[in-house]
Order: structure tokens, then C-alpha cells, then sequence
């Protein structure tokens, strides 16, 4: 079992199962996705309650990243993609017909496995998102790019050289710039997909503290292979294995009191 | 040996010499051409021969040493010549070039050595370059100034000054001809092309007949204003004239109107020979051609190629890249994109020619032929747009290039990570602003690639042009100060024609082969320094966008 550093956790835990309406971020219902011929999610339902972390964690294709990618509609752009079940936001379904989906991924922000600044500079990177909005305010474009930045916890390192590339920072701290990004256009959700992957422990470390302070303002969902790091920053955790949500509890529960088998092995390591 | 070939060392020697094989084809390529380009505006040495043929005639040859070549005896034998002694295995022959055109039946004459008594360089002979007749070599004596003659070693001093007076009044008197003259036949052919216009939609009433009517007169007026000055200056030109005895002996009068400069070749230094030919050379690049393209520079050559590739990078930029955005962005996978993006890259191997021959159907007689027909009425019968000119050629070229800008953008299209689209697209762009903003930009190395190898291939096409615009001579350039200033419909020159024309349909070959080739090597050069700016352009870009390396 992985001990739970409790200094961590300062959010209460939450009955899942009897989330009001409030307190959820986001709800899927009966979501089932195929590729082509391969059925990747099998009837997935869940409640994402709202400012907490909720972490997907489960062995190599098991369908975690796949349903992240469903919350914001990223899976659109893959050919033969096909979606049945819902998700809803605001009590809408994000799939209906009449949805923008510029405007649901304006709402549900992603950051991703690798750092993908563009090739503009750290300022451009961070005000992208409210240019395309058509702000193109000077102080307004400001305000937003050092509150972001602060927020993203990067402000100190790069406030003297906001309009040097992107490519000039390191792979942590362009992951925190990609955040910055994501955070600077106030989406409700903000979706993390193995954020810390690519990048060495100590930017893991920092991006995760992060991660914590995120949860304050707002709702994220996680993806991650590493287990310690699912258990040190979400709130909320699901278990999935071959495309079906095996187990979503609370990470306190996950982590020491399992109910299902498969659960138990895979956090104690039998396979993964 | 086994072992040796198992190293690899063969495998090294072998790519290394191919490599080694290219370098040295081009930079020798590239060496000839300079070389023998270049070197025609050195100035040569001017030499005075005392010749005595087999028949025991004298003669004196003057001129310069154009070309050396040794003759087998043999060959010279058998063509029945008669030595006094045996020479030897060979007999070095000499091609001089005696100008003088007028009086000598060739400017160029073979001379074997073994007729050659003497050979001197003296110190008062000059060539003297003539607009008419090419050069002339001689001994200048005398200037005839306004009807008198005086000695030449009295007026030493000023002999360089009065040419310099001549040619700047005949420049003045060109640049009358060219510009406000040029301008005011313009305005007239407007004229009539107005009143005709009127005349065919009826409406050429009274009154704007009479306005039309004392506008010409106006224009008539200033015109004979300038015809006047334009005379004038002529015959300022015309006023003095120049002595020179010549190989014969005798004394020639020139007019100095007809003479463009004097050099005394054997009195200049090195110094002096270099700014002879620095002289030379910017003469070359900034002249109009003379005599049927064998003399003077190529200057309208040169602007008429560079002003032809760059409307025709402006034409076929924006059209292939969003053909190729089509193509990679928004086209379905399947077999009907497969085979339109086959049919785009075998289009690149259809012979230029063929082109040329669509561009002349397509675009001059239809596309121009409807134009003329919607838009310039008044001039039929005469085309406006309904024939060959520089922008059918420019789009004949597009065409031509198109593949080539199309595939590498989809290659470029293709490098970027989908990793940066899947971050603007998650920020809330759409498909059509994540391309705008994002992809594009970082596509722009690969653009820029594409648009090097279309220029590089347009600029050395000529085959299609010569069906849909060149021409031998174009009196005026494509832009010019009459207004709308840029004349699309013009034909042009151009470098590469322009080899093709000296080399091939002059009359006076050897006179024209050193042409050839310092054309040749400005037709690389122009095009070289076209594909360095465009290259500096893109290595900027690349600097700028450099996330495809991670």
C-alpha cells in the first residue's frame, strides 16, 4: 500500500455517488467509444465533482487518456471516431447537435503529455487564447498574462523575458507555460493529460504543487501513470482497465481500502 | 581486401567522389563562363602588325588579339599554302579583330604566324567604340571642331572632354526621346483610343470632339516644343568630329555623335584597366542593347527576367499554398485525393514547352482575347492583353511552377507536430484560426523552400516565354512613368532569350560569343542572387520557428 501525505489533502472528502447538481463539475453518462472496429470506453459513467483533482489512473490502453479527450472533444479530430452516451456540462450534453465546440473547448482547457509551446513568444503563448477571443486590449492582455503566469507559478522566472521564445525555457518550465496558457482564457475544467511525463522530477514535483493550488479556481482532471502522483494530488480517483471504469472512490479509499480486485492489484503492482 | 571493403572505406570513396565529380562539373562550369565573360571587358592590348603573305604583298593590320589556336603544317599544306621554310609540326594562327567594319570587308581575320614580320604595341593607337558599326582602331590626329581642324597634339587635353560633351548630349537627347517624347506619343495613342471609344458607344458629341481636338493640339504643340529641342541637341551632338588614320593609312573623319568612348588601351596601367573594366562592366548591366543586341548592355533583359519571376512568385505563392492547404487540411483521405495529388506532381515533368504552347491558346488568345474584347474595344483590331506579354508569361511560369510549391508545402504541412494544432485547438481556435495563426507560420520555412525551387526553375525557362511574351527587343519596359505605371500587357526581354539571340541569330558570331557568355553568367548570377535572398528569407524564418526540431 502507498502511504498518503495527509498535509496533501486538504479537501473533504465528497459521497460520490450522491453529488448534487452544484457540486458537480461534470457528469458522463453511458459513454461508449469506438475506433474504427475497436471499441476503446465500454458504458462509462461518472461524476466529476467540481474544484477538486480527479485522477485516471489504469495500465497502458486502457481507455484513460481516451476519455479525457471525450471532455473536450478532442477525440473529433481522429477519423472513425465514434461516440454514443453523453457528457454534460452544465447539465447540457457537450455531444448535441447545436454545440460549438470552440467555445465547450474554451470552457474545458487541456494541457498535454509533451509541452507544445508555439513558436511565438512567452507572452504571445499566453495570450493566444484571448486574442482568438479578440481581445486584443494592451493592459487587458497584460492583466491576464501576469495573472496567469503567477497563477501557473512561472511569473518569477520569466518576467523579465516575456517576449523571448518559448523555446527558449526548459521542459518544466514550458509544461508551467502551457498551463499558464490554458489557464489564462478561466476555463471551468482544466484537463491535464500525463502532464509530468516528459519532464524530470523536480519540474514534476513543482508542476504538481501546482496542480494542488489549481484545484482552488478550478475543476481538473488528470491522467496519469504514476500511481504516488495520483495518490499525492487527486482528490478523486478512477481505476480503469481495458476500456471499462473498474473503480472510482474517493483516492483515500482507492488507495487503502480497495473494493475490487483488479483495483487492488494494480495498485499494489501485480500488473501495469 | 575482403577486410577493406568490409570497413567501408569503399562505400566512403565512392560517395565522397560523387560528391567531389559534382562540385568540380559545377565550379567549373560556373569558372568558364565567368572567366570567359568577364574577361571581354578587360581591355586587351591593341597591337600594329607588319604582315607579308606568300604572294610578298605587305599590309598593316591593327587590333587586338581576339583568340590563339596552333594548325597541324600539314593541314595548311594540303589547303594549299606555301611555306618559304618548313615551320614545324604547327603553325600558331591568330584570329585578330580589326574592327573597322565599314571599310574592311570582315572585323575579324585569321593571321598565321609565319606571315607576321613584326608586331608593336605603339603608344598612340586607341579603340574608339562607335554606336553604329562596331569599334575602331586607329590613330586619332585631329578634332574637327565646328568646321576647323586642330592638331591633335595641340587639343591632347580636350579630345576626351569634347566626346564627353558628345556623349552627354546624346544621352540628353535619348533620355528626351525616351521620356518626355515616349510620353507624349503615349498620351496621343490615349487619345485616339478615348475618341474611338466614344465613337463606338456613340457618344463622341461636339463637344467632347473639340475637347479631344485641343487636347491634342496641345500635346502636337509640346510635341514639336520637344521635336525642337530634341534636334537641337542632336546637332550639338553632331558638331564635332574626329581624325583618325587607320591601317590603310588613310584618314577617317568620325562623327563624334557616333562615338561612345576612346580608349588608348596601351597607355593604361593596371589601375586603369581596372576601371576600365569596372566601366565595362557597369555599362553592361546598365545599357541598352545596340546593333541588334551584339553591342551595349542587357539592362531591360535583366529587369524584364527579374520583374517577370517576381510577379510570377507573387502569382504562384498564394495559389499553391492554398491548394496545398486544401489538399492536406481539408481533403478527404481517399482515392480521389490520391490521384489529383499524383496528377499535381507528374504535371511537374510535362515538358515546358507544352506550357508555352497552353499559355498562348489559354491565356493570350482566350483569357486576353476576351479582355480585349470586354475591356479595350477601342483598340481592336490591335490586341491590348490578346497578345503574348509579360503577365501571360508570368502565369504561363506559375503554372509551370505550381507543382513544385504545392508539394513542398504539403511536406512542410505535414512536419508540424500535431501536438502544436491540438494546443490551439484546445484553447478554443477553430480549425480555420488554428491554420492562420499557427500552422501557416510554422509551414513558412517550407513555403519559402518551394518558392525558391519554382523561382529557380522560372527563371531559367525560356522555351515557353519565347510562344508567350519574350521578345528580341522590347522598345519600352514594363514599368515606366506613363501612368497606370506598371504594364502588364508589355512584352519583355530576357537574359535567357537573349543567350539564345546573340548566340544563334546574330550576324556577327564572333562578335557576339564573349556576349554569350558574360549573358550567361548573368543569368546565374541573377538568378543565383535570387535564390540567396530567398534563402536568407527562409533560414530567418526557420530561426524564428524552430519547434520541429524537438
Amino acid at each position: 500500500m502507498i502511504s498518503i501525505d495527509k498535509s496533501v489533502m486538504q479537501t473533504a472528502p465528497v459521497d460520490l455517488d450522491n453529488l448534487s447538481s452544484e457540486q458537480t463539475a461534470l457528469e458522463i453518462r453511458n459513454l461508449d467509444l469506438k475506433y474504427a472496429d475497436k471499441q476503446a470506453l465500454f458504458d462509462v459513467s461518472m461524476k466529476i465533482p467540481k474544484k477538486q483533482v480527479t485522477a485516471f489512473i489504469g495500465p497502458s490502453g486502457c481507455g484513460k487518456s481516451t476519455l479525457l479527450r471525450c471532455i473536450n472533444r478532442m477525440n473529433d479530430l481522429v477519423d472513425n471516431c465514434h461516440i454514443s452516451g453523453e457528457i454534460l456540462l452544465h447539465g447540457q450534453n457537450i455531444y448535441a447537435k447545436n454545440v460549438d465546440v470552440a467555445s465547450l473547448r474554451r470552457n474545458v482547457g487541456m494541457v498535454f503529455q509533451r509541452p507544445n509551446p508555439f513558436p511565438k513568444s512567452i507572452y504571445e503563448n499566453v495570450v493566444y487564447g484571448l486574442r482568438l477571443q479578440g481581445i486584443n486590449n494592451r493592459r487587458q492582455l497584460d492583466e491576464a498574462a501576469e495573472r496567469s503566469l503567477r497563477g501557473a507559478a512561472i511569473w518569477d522566472e520569466v518576467k523579465d523575458r516575456l517576449h523571448d521564445n518559448a523555446f527558449g525555457l526548459s521542459g518544466g518550465q514550458q509544461q508551467r507555460l502551457v498551463i499558464a496558457r490554458a489557464i489564462a482564457i478561466e476555463p471551468e475544467v482544466l484537463l491535464l493529460d500525463e502532464p509530468t511525463s516528459a519532464l524530470d522530477p523536480i519540474s514534476t514535483l513543482t508542476i504538481e504543487e501546482l496542480i494542488t493550488d489549481l484545484k482552488s479556481q478550478y475543476t481538473v482532471v488528470i491522467v496519469t501513470h504514476n500511481m504516488q502522483q495520483a495518490a499525492r494530488v487527486s482528490d478523486q480517483t478512477a481505476f480503469m482497465y481495458m476500456g471499462e471504469l473498474v473503480e472510482y472512490a474517493d483516492t483515500n479509499t482507492i488507495f487503502t481500502t480497495p473494493k475490487q480486485k483488479k483495483t487492488e492489484d494494480y495498485i499494489t503492482g501485480r500488473y501495469g | 581486401m575482403g577486410k577493406w571493403f568490409k570497413s567501408g572505406s569503399p562505400w566512403i570513396w565512392m560517395t565522397g567522389g560523387a560528391v567531389s565529380i559534382s562540385l568540380i562539373a559545377v565550379l567549373g562550369l560556373l569558372l568558364l563562363i565567368a572567366w570567359r565573360g568577364l574577361s571581354y571587358f578587360w581591355p586587351a592590348e591593341i597591337y600594329q602588325w607588319e604582315l607579308v603573305d606568300q604572294q610578298g604583298v605587305r599590309s598593316t593590320l591593327i587590333g587586338e588579339i581576339y583568340d590563339t589556336e596552333a594548325v597541324p603544317t600539314e593541314r595548311l599544306l594540303s589547303a594549299g599554302h606555301q611555306f618559304k621554310q618548313h615551320p614545324g609540326e604547327t603553325v600558331t594562327r591568330y584570329l585578330i579583330k580589326t574592327g573597322n567594319r565599314e571599310f574592311v570587308n570582315l572585323d575579324f581575320r585569321w593571321v598565321l604566324a609565319t606571315d607576321i614580320v613584326s608586331r608593336t604595341a605603339p603608344y598612340d593607337v586607341a579603340k574608339l567604340e562607335r554606336s553604329k558599326n562596331g569599334d575602331f582602331y586607329g590613330y586619332p590626329i585631329a578634332i574637327i571642331e565646328d568646321g576647323k581642324r586642330l592638331a591633335l597634339d595641340d587639343v591632347e587635353a580636350s579630345f576626351e572632354s569634347h566626346i564627353e560633351r558628345a556623349v552627354a548630349l546624346s544621352d540628353q537627347a535619348v533620355s528626351l526621346q525616351k521620356g518626355d517624347i515616349g510620353s507624349i506619343n503615349y498620351q496621343l495613342e490615349n487619345l485616339r483610343l478615348k475618341q474611338r471609344g466614344y465613337e463606338l458607344d456613340n457618344a463622341l458629341t461636339d463637344s467632347r470632339k473639340q475637347a479631344l481636338a485641343s487636347e491634342r493640339e496641345r500635346l502636337q504643340n509640346e510635341y514639336l516644343e520637344l521635336e525642337k529641342t530634341f534636334f537641337a541637341l542632336r546637332q550639338a551632338a553632331a558638331r564635332d568630329a574626329v581624325v583618325v588614320r587607320d591601317m590603310r593609312g588613310e584618314e577617317v573623319v568620325l562623327k563624334l555623335d557616333t562615338i561612345l568612348g576612346v580608349t588608348y588601351s596601351n597607355r593604361l596601367g593596371i589601375v586603369g584597366k581596372l576601371v576600365h573594366w569596372f566601366k565595362g562592366v557597369g555599362n553592361f548591366v546598365s545599357a541598352d542593347p545596340r546593333e541588334a543586341n551584339t553591342e551595349g548592355g542587357v539592362f531591360p533583359a535583366i529587369f524584364g527576367t527579374v520583374f517577370m519571376v517576381m510577379l510570377m512568385a507573387v502569382i504562384v505563392t498564394p495559389f499553391g499554398v492554398i491548394a496545398a492547404v486544401y489538399l492536406h487540411e481539408y481533403a478527404k483521405k481517399g482515392p480521389i485525393t490520391k490521384m489529383i495529388r499524383i496528377a499535381v506532381i507528374n504535371l511537374a515533368g510535362v515538358p515546358s514547352i507544352v506550357y508555352g504552347v497552353f499559355g498562348l491558346g489559354f491565356f493570350v488568345y482566350m483569357l486576353g482575347g476576351s479582355l480585349d474584347q470586354l475591356f479595350y474595344p477601342e483598340a481592336l483590331p490591335s490586341p491590348t492583353f490578346g497578345s503574348p506579354g509579360v503577365i501571360w508569361a508570368a502565369l504561363t511560369l506559375a503554372i509551370l511552377t505550381l507543382p513544385v510549391v504545392i508539394v513542398s508545402t504539403e511536406e512542410g504541412l505535414s512536419r508540424i507536430p500535431s501536438a502544436v494544432r491540438q494546443g490551439s485547438l484546445a484553447l478554443g481556435a477553430t480549425k480555420a484560426e488554428t491554420l492562420w495563426r499557427i500552422v501557416l507560420p510554422m509551414a513558412s520555412p517550407a513555403i519559402m523552400t518551394g518558392l525558391i525551387l519554382a523561382v529557380a526553375r522560372a527563371a531559367g525557362e525560356v522555351a515557353p516565354l519565347m510562344l508567350v511574351g519574350v521578345v528580341k527587343l522590347a522598345p519600352t519596359l514594363p514599368i515606366d512613368m506613363n501612368f497606370p505605371f506598371v504594364h502588364l500587357e508589355r512584352k519583355f526581354m530576357h537574359l535567357g532569350f537573349h543567350i539564345y539571340d546573340v548566340g544563334f541569330q546574330s550576324p556577327n558570331v564572333e562578335a557576339a560569343r564573349p556576349l554569350v557568355y558574360a549573358t550567361s553568367f548573368l543569368l546565374v548570377s541573377v538568378i543565383v542572387s535570387l535564390n540567396l535572398t530567398a534563402i536568407a528569407v527562409r533560414n530567418h524564418l526557420r530561426e524564428k520557428y524552430r519547434s520541429l526540431e524537438h
